[in-house]
């Protein structure tokens, strides 16, 4: 679980300070889907990178499972992401000499797990996401939606605890936008992961449990569906129970 | 393997650039091969020229300057003691040694004149100094004849002189000297039954210039020595003409008139190894005060001509040259790969956002420098050979030019009256150069390469550790 008190991020420009992110305190529990809104320019990615251990908060401290991502030491913060985060990207940033596969093995190269394993957790994450057959393919050779899928299977590959999403669907047109959002959404329930989704799109946004907004650096929840969905998904189960 | 598909993935994408660093370091490698093949061949050939002049296995050589000649009207003249004039009626005189003959007449004379004697029992003495590996002797003569017609006066004849050089070889002591550097075209070297014996070796230039053969004679000091064998010598060399044993030169050579019994003129040394020389030579000059003690190093400096002077621009400016170009081409590649990994910033921000250590992808970089290191040290070995090649083909032939003594004196007139002095000959050799590419070339030709990318790859890695991800992900946003 993420525990955000007070936290701050205020980053120096010469003489002038900027505050990206301003006295936040915000808790997310394991297994919600937390997506965060915004203008450009308001923070979101700001919280996304403290979230992920790629930032450190000026002030404040981020809490994940008890341990300040604060008080880490680079290293450690290294490892945290090699283990625990998954991260997928806007431009999904993949290694454009590397296959498909050899991408999607590249977040499980900091781990050092035997070799064979690993081609099997590959070929299993691809076929996650249903690129199986594109083992071989180059980011250049796939469609938009193929290249985010990729990248959605190298997040997972690593089974990680959470899952940090920037804008994931920002470059897909909408057919192939519904089609990720459906895959993530698909995966996140299946997996019980944490998932952190920066978006602009409002349609997708309210998929999420809860929906906040960054606001100049400020944090604020414009919807909160954790209880209903709690609760229908309860009524579902009991629902099942008494048909067998 | 994941490191060598990645590796192979990023070179083959970015062959061109790869290409660039590579053949950035080839150039400085490859300049670096050919003048340090040239200078080697350099080397060679003024190797070959003293090898020419010592022999094979020569490190040091000790002679002994020639002694004062008389001046006239002290009661000597000539060489070997020996004094010509025209009697009064015209009838030439010739007195050798203090003996006086007139008339017609034949003198053979066999002298010792370029070098003043040594003793035979100093080699056994060098040979026990610290440092020195073998010692050898020999006695350096030359042999005149003189024919004196019957009438020297107004109306007759002149005297006619025929002169050549001849070597007494040691086979006692070692095999040293100049015999050893030959290649026999006829007949067979000494034995050592041949100790005492009238034989004689023949350099193969003057046989066939005086057409001698094996098996036919040539005389010296008027004795009939049974020729047995004819000897090439390398190009470069200023071999004798002829070459007889040690004991009969000692038996039939003079030096001023003076037996040579128990004597050499030079003595041959062999240093333990070439660390060794300047101390052998220093301790030689210790043991013969007046002896003149030579190194190759220092005959080195003695010889002229075009050989040293590209002797000096392949070592002075070839060497520096080369420095500056491989300084130039390790920048060069440095340079690259810094852009190279400026261009891959949003890569390397990735895979660290993904849990990737500043380690491991410097392990990758340098990887990749490594590779292209080695594709430079290929090429660039291929251009010191051809650069090699080059050089072989267009590179004109040398010359080495070097002093020996004449064996002959002037008489100069000074202030204070009249003084002999030596005088020496100078020997232009034509020496081709050979460049050559040695296996230890190629290995320092791989090393520099493989360093160059190495320093190229460090530089890059630098840039790596500084790098945080989440400034190279902004980056991109």
């Amino acid at each position: 679980m993420y525990k955000l008190t007070h936290v701050a991020r205020i980053y120096q420009k010469g003489r002038k300070k900027v505050p990206a992110v301003r006295d936040l305190t915000l808790e997310i529990s394991d297994g919600e889907w937390l997506a965060v809104q915004g203008r450009t320019g308001h923070g979101k990615s700001t919280l996304l990178n403290l979230l992920g251990g790629l930032d450190r908060p000026t002030e404040g401290s981020v809490e994940l499972d008890g341990t300040d991502l604060a008080g880490l030491r680079d290293k450690d913060l290294t490892r945290l992401r090699a283990e625990t985060v998954g991260f997928i990207f806007q431009t999904f940033n993949l290694i454009p000499t590397l296959s498909a596969a050899d991408n999607v093995e590249a977040a499980l190269t900091p781990l050092h797990g035997p070799g064979a394993r690993r081609g099997q957790r590959v070929t299993e994450a691809l076929e996650a996401v249903g690129l199986a057959d594109r083992a071989g393919h180059r980011p250049a050779e796939l469609s938009g939606g193929q290249q985010q899928r990729v990248a959605i299977a190298r997040a997972l590959v690593k089974e990680p605890k959470v899952l940090l999403a920037d804008e994931p669907t920002g470059n897909l047109d909408e057919d192939t936008r519904d089609e990720i959002i459906g895959l993530l959404e698909g995966l996140w329930r299946e997996r019980n992961l944490t998932l952190v989704m920066v978006t602009h799109d409002s349609s997708v946004a309210r998929r999420a449990q809860r929906v906040g907004v960054m606001n100049k650096g400020r944090f604020s929840i414009r919807q909160d569906t954790r209880r209903k969905d709690a609760g229908k998904q309860g009524a579902r189960d009991d629902r099942k129970k008494v048909a067998t | 393997m994941f490191f060598l598909r990645y590796l192979g993935g990023e070179i083959r994408s970015r062959a061109r650039q790869a290409f660039a660093i590579a053949l950035g370091l080839a150039v400085g490698v490859g300049l670096v091969v050919t003048v340090t093949a040239a200078s080697a061949g350099v080397s060679d050939a003024q190797a070959g020229v003293l090898k020419g002049l010592y022999g094979v296995g020569t490190d040091v050589t000790v002679t002994k300057p020639p002694p004062p000649q008389p001046t006239p009207g002290s009661g000597g003249g000539g060489g070997g003691g020996m004094r010509i004039s025209a009697g009064a009626n015209g009838k030439p005189q010739v007195c050798l040694s203090g003996k006086c003959s007139s008339g017609a007449q034949t003198i053979d004379t066999l002298t010792s004149s370029s070098y003043s004697p040594l003793s035979y029992s100093d080699v056994s003495s060098i040979s026990k100094l610290p440092g020195v590996a073998a010692a050898g002797a020999g006695l350096d003569l030359t042999d005149r004849v003189m024919t004196l017609p019957a009438d020297m006066g107004s109306g007759g004849g002149m005297p006619t002189s025929n002169s050549f050089d001849v070597e007494g070889v040691d086979f006692t002591h070692s095999k040293l000297g100049p015999l050893t550097d030959g290649t026999f075209t006829s007949g067979h070297n000494f034995t050592n039954a041949d100790a005492n014996s009238n034989d004689a070796v023949v350099d193969s230039n003057y046989a066939k210039a005086n057409n001698l053969k094996v098996g036919g004679t040539i005389t010296m000091a008027k004795k009939k020595f049974t020729i047995i064998g004819l000897v090439s010598q390398p190009q470069g060399a200023k071999p004798p003409d002829a070459y007889i044993p040690l004991a009969r030169a000692q038996a039939l050579g003079t030096s001023q008139g003076n037996a040579l019994t128990g004597k050499v003129n030079t003595i041959y040394v062999t240093a333990a190894s070439s660390a060794d020389i300047p101390a052998v030579q220093k301790e030689i000059q210790k043991q013969l005060p007046s002896a003149t003690v030579t190194t190759p190093a220092s005959l080195a400096s003695e010889v002229t001509g075009s050989l040293s002077s590209t002797s000096k621009l392949a070592n002075d400016l070839g060497r520096w040259l080369s420095i500056l170009v491989l300084i130039a081409a390790f920048a060069v590649a440095a340079l690259l790969t810094v852009a190279a990994v400026g261009r891959r910033v949003r890569e390397f921000g990735t895979l660290k956002a993904i849990g990737w250590r500043s380690r491991r992808i410097v392990v990758q970089v340098m990887g990749e420098a490594v590779v292209m290191g080695a594709i430079g040290a290929a090429i660039g070995v291929g251009l010191g050979f051809a650069g090699t090649a080059i050089v072989n083909q267009i590179a004109p032939k040398l010359s080495a030019t070097y002093q020996t003594p004449s064996g002959q004196h002037a008489m100069m007139m000074g202030a204070n009256g009249p003084t002999s002095t030596t005088s020496t000959v100078a020997h232009t050799v034509s020496v081709p150069m050979a460049a050559s590419v040695s296996g230890g070339m190629l290995v320092l030709a791989i090393v520099l390469a493989i360093a160059g990318a190495l320093i190229a790859g460090i530089a890059g890695s630098y840039q790596i550790s500084r790098l945080r991800p989440v400034d190279a992900l902004a980056r991109v946003a």
